[in-house]
């Protein structure tokens, strides 16, 4: 049983990063979760979970010749398996994306969820890859115009590729009541829940600086909760991982960016 | 709005407006910017927002297609980017006149919170600001209603869902991910693109 999630945004500074461990750790408390750092141009993903040293990235299973197995690249950390990207830009240019449907594969025949921390941007095919293989996304936003607005743009790229929607989270929420007022709206416009407002949170900076997922590093805090809610809300469909791994694997992979 | 005509500092496409007004502050630009999307479709080809700043700070926002100004101009501009920015430099004697126009003012941080979704680089505007124009009309109580009223507006939001939809539909072709696009009730592509779908994604 698999379902693969895009955490995805359409802008930079939402936050994706941090919602990706934190839903994912809050998963990993029901499902086997695995967590994908597929922004591979501009990975950030091991500083958040405290991996700025691994030796093995998806980098090294991406470039050519390297004998790397996905075991050396895939850390238990957690409560989940992390596959961080390195941000060597040699190694980004030196990565093969065809190895990378195979990689993503191979993963996902072995968990429950599998969570692709997604670019912001959609300007490439390999920033547009993680949304066209998931099965739904999962938009974090800001509710600001310019979020929801970029927001919309990726849904609508998601449904041209018949990706679903998992739902909306709201995330460094200065005014709660602010995003009640806009939520019937926005699950209309999203076709999906409103998993959570997460509200903006000093703890979250102190997460990252610690180079852990916010669950671990200040579990108690309010935007911790708000995560364990948004994965309560998360409706995981099982479904078939053979059929998952087989996706990735038949999809037209992108040309370097 | 008549504005002097400043001296052009530079001329270019940005992803996000925040870029722009991020620039502005940094160099404590006295002038203006003169931002239009690129995407014609959003607004008619003359649509472009202006916005003018003193020492760095937003003072007054308009528009050219809808004639608003103020907060409802900044409302008008905010699309998905990207954004080509001319940005002028002006001198304050130049602005002063225009400036002392209260209908077309906006508060400090709203630009950022409005153009680019940033209240970092908004709070960040506002500690530049000069005392006697922090408070008033900037607070959050005019920005749940900004955001309730672009949502509501289903005019704008189809406008900008459905040129997703067909960018969407010509950079995937583009990328050789045709295949892999779902076959959606209205999204009928043309003989023509389907033909080109089939040769460029044989893998």
């Amino acid at each position: 049983m698999v379902e693969a999630f895009a955490v995805a945004s359409g802008k930079g500074g939402t936050g994706k990063t941090t919602s990706t461990l934190a839903l994912g750790m809050a998963l990993a408390e029901e499902y086997d979760v695995t967590v994908v750092d597929a922004d591979t141009g501009l990975a950030n993903l091991l500083f958040h979970a405290g991996l700025e040293d691994a030796d093995v990235t998806l980098h090294d299973l991406l470039i050519e010749g390297a004998d790397a197995a996905i075991d050396d690249a895939t850390y238990e950390r957690f409560g989940m398996r992390v596959v961080p990207c390195g941000t060597n830009l040699a190694d980004f240019e030196a990565a093969n994306p065809n190895r990378l449907r195979d990689v993503v594969a191979s993963l996902a025949a072995e968990t429950d969820v599998l969570l692709l921390d997604s670019p912001a941007a959609l300007g490439s095919k390999s920033a547009v890859l993680p949304i066209v293989l998931a099965d739904r996304i999962v938009t974090v936003l800001q509710p600001t115009i310019p979020a929801l607005s970029d927001a919309l743009k990726v849904g609508e790229y998601a449904r041209s590729y018949g990706t679903g929607n998992a739902g909306v989270l709201f995330n460094k929420v200065r005014d709660e009541a602010a995003v009640e007022r806009i939520a019937d709206r926005t699950e209309e416009y999203f076709d999906g829940p409103t998993l959570a407002t997460v509200p903006e949170s000093d703890a979250v900076h102190g997460a990252r600086d610690a180079g852990e997922p916010l669950l671990a590093h200040a579990p108690d805090s309010a935007a911790a909760a708000a995560y364990r809610d948004a994965a309560d809300t998360l409706d995981v469909r099982a479904g078939d991982s053979t059929a998952v791994a087989d996706r990735f694997r038949s999809a037209v992979v992108p040309d370097r960016p | 709005m008549k504005l002097p005509r400043g001296q052009l500092l530079r001329s270019r496409v940005v992803a996000d407006p925040g870029t722009t007004l991020s620039t502005a502050l940094e160099t404590d630009l006295t002038g203006y910017a003169v931002f239009e999307p690129r995407d014609a479709l959003l607004l008619d080809a003359d649509g472009q927002g202006v916005l003018t700043f003193e020492a760095g700070v937003p003072v007054l926002a308009y528009h050219t297609r809808t004639d608003a100004g103020g907060a409802t101009a900044l409302a008008d501009l905010a699309v998905p980017g990207p954004y080509s920015v001319d940005l002028f430099e002006l001198d304050a004697t130049d602005l002063a006149e225009i400036h002392d126009t209260p209908p077309l003012r906006v508060a400090p941080g709203l630009p950022a919170e409005r153009l680019a979704g940033d209240p970092t680089l908004a709070d960040r505007t506002r500690d530049a600001a000069p005392a006697d124009r922090v408070g008033g009309s900037d607070t959050a109580a005019d920005g749940p209603d900004a955001v309730a009223a672009f949502l509501d507006d289903e005019e704008k939001i189809t406008a900008i869902r459905e040129q997703a939809r067909s960018e969407a539909r010509d950079r995937a072709q583009e990328w050789g991910l045709a295949d892999e696009l779902a076959n959606l009730p209205g999204a009928v592509a043309d003989a023509d693109d389907d033909e080109e779908s089939d040769n460029a994604a044989g893998e």
